[in-house]
């Protein structure tokens, strides 16, 4: 027995498969922008967070002057703990740039206290009293606190996160501009049908509904797609990167967490939800032109 | 049948000095004013291009006038908001010359399609629309789509999808025009019972002018873009087929 099951819009095929593909590629640069910005976050967060109360003192001299140094660092108010860096850890400090057993035994190395600020101590207030008193006691010292790298570092992740934004904005506004011109030109090829409908009585609504069901799928399923790839696209470049010990060293927190899960996700509901409103905008003011 | 605003003999459709222009003396209609009585049969007759395509566009909602006013169950159109058409065109079926049936869809579907719109549900109308195609002579072709139809069954489809929700008006636009001589009036049987049986109003241009003569029914005569109501037997004889033009 015949059934009134068949849709009231018929497939497009080659529109529509060059709309998917166009869709699926904004939701893969988009995806990709998303996990690069999360990653280069959580990689800054990482980096601050790890030098943040630690304290640095490059000591000019010979060792006495390093373990009078030490022994003043560790007077101090407000300093936790102080202690020499070893050459055995200066040459690891300096592998990424040198290589392993790169640093021969003649090059002089600096002297360095690795010294950790107690968590309550006002960070400014104490360099200024260390520095004093190390002056006071005749070391010519270097006191390093850190800030201004890793202020740096973070001025450096909010602009490349601002950048990662705007380009996820900019891929959506276009992928909505896209969506919004093929809804268009799909409403203008199928006339037809939607004269039919028309006269078979069907609201406008009920019209922008068949668009926008059939626009909501093809923005979920592309959508998926892209972030799918993405996905392959990300754990591709982390299984190169491992590849390099160096590498690794300077980005510790590339990994595929939750967050990116979460970011993958919602990338075909993104899509889902941005398709279909451009396509219900579209379809009711054009409707709304005709008769 | 649904009478909601209409008294029993006023107009189902009135053009009041109706015109259409697209553009400055390009007058497609002039100055029609005429009016349908409920359960008329009447015929739209004229030259091509006269302006009969155009005046069942006023009639179907598919065209606003740039002059006059248009009526549909003494509703003035000229005033409705665009959600209000769509209630007035569930009263109204439409068959054209060339079908407009939706490709993709089988028969039944097409048959179906007004049903579908109106948010029913299948179970409930499957057996009327298998009675109708039935009517029209195509029980056996529920599940054919359009490209695989003649002409003639076409247009039955394109008359049973008019008909299925039980208009109060129909509107065909050169039905018998894709269609040979026996098959036009065959369609014009199932319009004459369809006006008798349900008392429907109908409305059909053609310029069948043989068809006009046999049919004895109401004839509107349009050319120079106004409407005139003169008698079946008033319109000229069609030439002979092979005769020497």
């Amino acid at each position: 027995m015949s059934a009134a099951s068949s849709p009231l819009l018929p497939r497009e095929d080659a529109r529509e498969a060059a709309l998917f593909f166009v869709v699926c590629a904004l939701c893969f640069l988009a995806a990709l922008s998303g996990l690069v910005s999360r990653s280069a976050y959580a990689a800054a967060d990482s980096w601050t967070s790890d030098v943040s109360g630690e304290i640095t003192i490059r000591v000019r001299g010979d060792d006495a002057a390093l373990a009078n140094a030490i022994e003043i660092t560790k007077t101090t108010p407000g300093i936790a703990s102080a202690r020499a860096i070893t050459r055995d850890e200066a040459e690891e400090l300096l592998r990424p740039w040198l290589g392993a057993g790169g640093v021969p035994l003649s090059m002089p190395l600096p002297r360095l206290i690795a010294a950790e600020a107690a968590p309550a101590a006002n960070a400014e207030e104490l360099l200024r009293r260390l520095g004093s008193q190390l002056k006071t006691a005749g070391l010519d010292t270097i006191v390093d606190d850190h800030l201004v790298w890793s202020g740096d570092v973070r001025r450096s992740i909010d602009l490349a996160g601002l950048v990662a934004l705007i380009s996820v904005g900019l891929l959506g506004a276009t992928g909505i501009a896209v969506i919004a011109f093929a809804t268009h030109a799909t409403l203008l090829a199928r006339r037809d049908i939607v004269e039919i409908l028309h006269l078979s009585g069907a609201q406008d609504g009920y019209i922008a509904g068949l668009f926008e069901r059939r626009f909501l799928m093809l923005g979920v399923q592309a959508g998926a797609l892209g972030a799918l790839l993405a996905f392959g696209a990300a754990a591709f470049v982390l299984y190169l990167l491992r590849q390099s010990v160096a590498q690794i060293w300077l980005l510790p927190q590339l990994s595929l967490s939750l967050a990116d899960g979460l970011i993958l996700g919602m990338a075909p509901l993104v899509a889902g939800a941005a398709s279909m409103t451009a396509a219900r905008v579209t379809v009711m003011r054009s409707l709304s032109d005709m008769v | 049948m649904r009478d909601q605003g209409l008294a029993a003999d006023a107009p189902v459709l009135r053009l009041d000095r109706a015109g259409v222009s697209f553009g400055p003396d390009s007058d497609v209609l002039a100055d029609v004013s005429l009016s349908l009585t409920p359960g008329s049969l009447t015929f739209l007759t004229g030259p091509s291009g006269a302006g009969k395509s155009t005046l069942l566009k006023l009639a179907y909602l598919g065209l606003r006038p740039t002059a006059g006013r248009v009526s549909l169950f003494g509703v003035d159109t000229s005033r409705l908001r665009r959600k209000d058409l769509a209630p007035l065109r569930r009263r109204i079926g439409v068959v054209f010359q060339e079908f407009r049936l939706l490709e993709h869809l089988t028969a039944y579907e097409n048959v179906a399609l007004p049903l579908r719109v109106l948010g029913g549900q299948e179970k409930n109308y499957r057996d009327d629309v298998v009675e109708l195609l039935t009517w029209v002579g195509l029980g056996d072709r529920l599940d054919a789509r359009p490209a695989t139809l003649s002409g003639g069954e076409k247009q039955r489809v394109a008359i049973a999808r008019a008909v299925v929700v039980k208009p109060d008006l129909i509107l065909a636009d050169e039905p018998t025009g894709n269609v040979d001589e026996e098959m036009g009036e065959r369609l014009f049987r199932l319009f004459r019972e369809l006006n008798k049986r349900l008392s429907t109003t109908i409305l059909i241009a053609t310029h069948d002018l043989a068809l006009v003569r046999k049919s004895k029914a109401d004839v509107l005569r349009l050319a120079d873009g106004m409407v005139m109501r003169v008698p079946a037997s008033a319109e000229p004889k069609p030439e002979p087929k092979g005769a020497p033009a």
